[in-house]
């Protein structure tokens, strides 16, 4: 499969997002195949449980589904747009739950998904740098996690948030900023 | 003068891509290093999250439910996600490949030396001349080392890339020789997979993952090779047909293994799949020829859903919630059924009512099963009378199929002539 330019879809991919956004759900159906692991492991990682992430999976999917014209606009990969719909629709979770145990879920969920290999110590530090990622804006939280996490570019972030690359970047340092006065505070 | 956000940004790109390690990028700007380090420190930290799967039974049933939701129908049957959820968790990804990569990556290094043919057959399809050379890759892989639920994984990996070369062939309008030959090797794919998950079966291997997994792709496979079909000419249509058979016969082996280990999650996918099939006729209502096919393949899903009460029955696993599963999965699928009779053209009304007759089948299997095992159940498995008036309608049959409800539950009525078969 060829690469297509600096958005980093596969022409057949770019082929079935077209026929996607054309209203083609068979098409859309097989961006779902591509995409529902990560999708699905993007939100498992956030949420902390099968339940909560299978059925928020399946509510990306409806929701991309809805709104996939506005991802005509874009220049993002559609894995990454996919990704923004996850986060918002973890954050909205959180915020209707509103439960302190969802946090600790969260919080578990990377521990226990995490290889065998890492040391009781490396978790506690991963739970910590979770627990502060939590704390930050929504675009913060995004741009990290996106980059950080998902690998995207600073170009393909920027087109998804509609934001200018310099932006995303002044984001990128104030949440790390931010992260680091959070964990220094928390006696890191 | 550069931005420290635009610094801080290269020198993560750097890091990430492995251009540069925190040390040099501190050495490039010594005097921003105080400021530099604890972020670039942090932003490594943040690493890319475990490789958590979903299970392949919520996969394909999230598949069908969004094609429904998307074809703007209220879903056939609502799933109780949660019904399995204890009975299997999202693996995380194993690391078992390792010494097999390594032997490959010395074979292909071998082949690259060689003139590059084996990696540029990678991208080669059916007729094409270096299609043999893809192959005898695929073969070469199959004898490295692993275990036979390794083996039926590479071998699955193996009939994917063949439904994707029946795609590109489509794509490509190359009907001829080239879609006979991808059908072919699917087949032969998909035996060598089912042979390896069998054996890792008779073998005591931890096989519920593979068998699950084999399921859930062929029953995307049959939706793929569905829009194959509806694509190709007339001439290429029994090529896919072909395909779709050897799909089914594949996901019905791994199913009737799975059952055995977790009856609940096989029956769900199997009901899953049947439901595929009814989305699938409600598509092409008016294409008489893809509506035959499909309601025959429910019919066929329908026995094998028989099958797995069987295997329930003989297991004694969970047979209440499949009980419960298949009743609720039956009146919703009859609903829609006898909506359908009404809509079909004529001659396409037998079919359907066979598809009805099935469905129904399947459901007197369970509750028959229910009876003879005499198990308590505080919510005996009943289709709604009017249902049953009309399926007596449609079907002729002379008394009305009463139900044949287990201990716990009202009063046994008149079975059905297809419970006494």
């Amino acid at each position: 499969m060829q690469q297509n330019g600096s958005t980093g879809q596969t022409l057949d991919e770019t082929v079935l997002v077209q026929r996607a956004v054309g209203r083609d759900p068979e098409a859309f159906g097989r961006l779902y195949d591509m995409y529902v692991d990560r999708v699905y492991r993007h939100i498992y990682y956030r949420v902390g449980n099968e339940h909560d992430a299978e059925d928020l999976t399946q509510q990306v999917f409806l929701k991309a589904w809805e709104a996939i014209d506005r991802y005509r606009k874009t220049t993002s990969p559609f894995i990454a747009w996919l990704i923004t719909i996850s986060h918002n629709l973890v954050v909205d979770f959180h915020r209707t739950k509103k439960d302190e145990a969802y946090l600790e879920a969260e919080v578990l969920a990377g521990d226990t998904a995490s290889s065998p290999e890492h040391t009781a110590e490396a978790s506690l530090e991963q739970q910590r740098l979770r627990r502060a990622l939590l704390q930050l804006s929504g675009d913060e939280q995004q741009v990290v996690i996106l980059r950080l996490m998902e690998g995207f570019e600073f170009a393909e972030i920027a087109s998804l948030l509609k934001k200018k690359e310099g932006n995303v970047r002044v984001i990128l340092h104030r949440a790390l900023v931010k992260l680091r006065d959070i964990l220094e505070a928390g006696g890191r | 003068m550069e931005k420290f956000e635009d610094i801080l940004a290269r020198c993560i790109d750097d890091i990430k891509s492995g251009r540069a390690g925190i040390a040099d990028c501190l050495d490039r700007y010594p005097s921003l290093r105080e400021q530099l380090e604890p972020l670039l420190r942090i932003a490594l930290e943040i690493g890319e999250p475990a490789d958590v799967k979903p299970s392949p039974g919520f996969k394909i049933k999230a598949r069908v439910q969004l094609m429904d939701e998307i074809h703007g129908r209220q879903a056939v049957t609502k799933w109780p996600w949660s019904r399995y959820k204890k009975q299997t968790k999202p693996g995380t990804l194993r690391r078992r490949y390792s010494m097999a990569n390594i032997i490959l990556v010395i074979v292909l290094a071998l082949c690259a030396a060689g003139g590059g043919t084996a990696y540029a057959a990678q991208d080669s399809l059916p007729g094409d001349a270096l299609y043999t050379v893809k192959l005898g890759t695929e073969q070469l892989r199959m004898i490295l080392p692993g275990d036979d639920v390794t083996k039926a994984e590479r071998a699955l990996s193996f009939a994917e890339r063949r439904i994707e070369e029946m795609e590109a062939l489509a794509e490509r309008e190359c009907f001829a020789q080239g879609l006979a030959l991808a059908v072919g090797k699917y087949g032969g794919a998909m035996n060598m997979t089912l042979t390896r998950m069998e054996r890792a079966c008779n073998r005591g291997l931890d096989a519920g993952n593979i068998t699950a997994r084999v399921a859930e792709a062929t029953a995307r496979h049959l939706l793929v090779l569905d829009e194959l079909w509806d694509k190709v000419p007339d001439e290429a249509k029994e090529a896919i047909e072909r395909a779709m058979e050897v799909s089914e016969r594949g996901r019905q082996n791994a199913l009737a293994a799975l059952a055995k280990r977790n009856t609940v999650m096989a029956a769900e996918m199997n009901l899953a799949a049947m439901q595929g099939r009814l989305n699938r006729v409600r598509a092409r209502v008016q294409n008489g020829e893809a509506l035959q096919i499909a309601l025959g393949q429910f019919e066929d899903m329908a026995r094998f859903g028989q099958k797995i009460s069987q295997i329930a029955q003989e297991t004694g696993l969970n047979i209440t919630e499949v009980a419960a599963l298949v009743d609720e999965a039956t009146s919703r699928h009859l609903e829609v059924l006898l909506r359908l009779y009404d809509e079909v053209p004529e001659e396409a009304k037998e079919a359907v009512a066979q598809a009805i007759e099935a469905s129904f089948r399947c459901h007197e299997r369970i509750v028959g099963i229910l009876a003879e095992m005499d198990v308590e159940v505080s919510q005996p498995p009943v289709i709604p009378e009017k249902t049953r008036e009309r399926v007596k309608e449609i079907l002729g049959w002379p008394d009305p199929p009463g139900p044949n409800v287990p201990h716990g539950g009202v009063a046994p009525g008149p079975s059905c002539p297809s419970c006494r078969r």
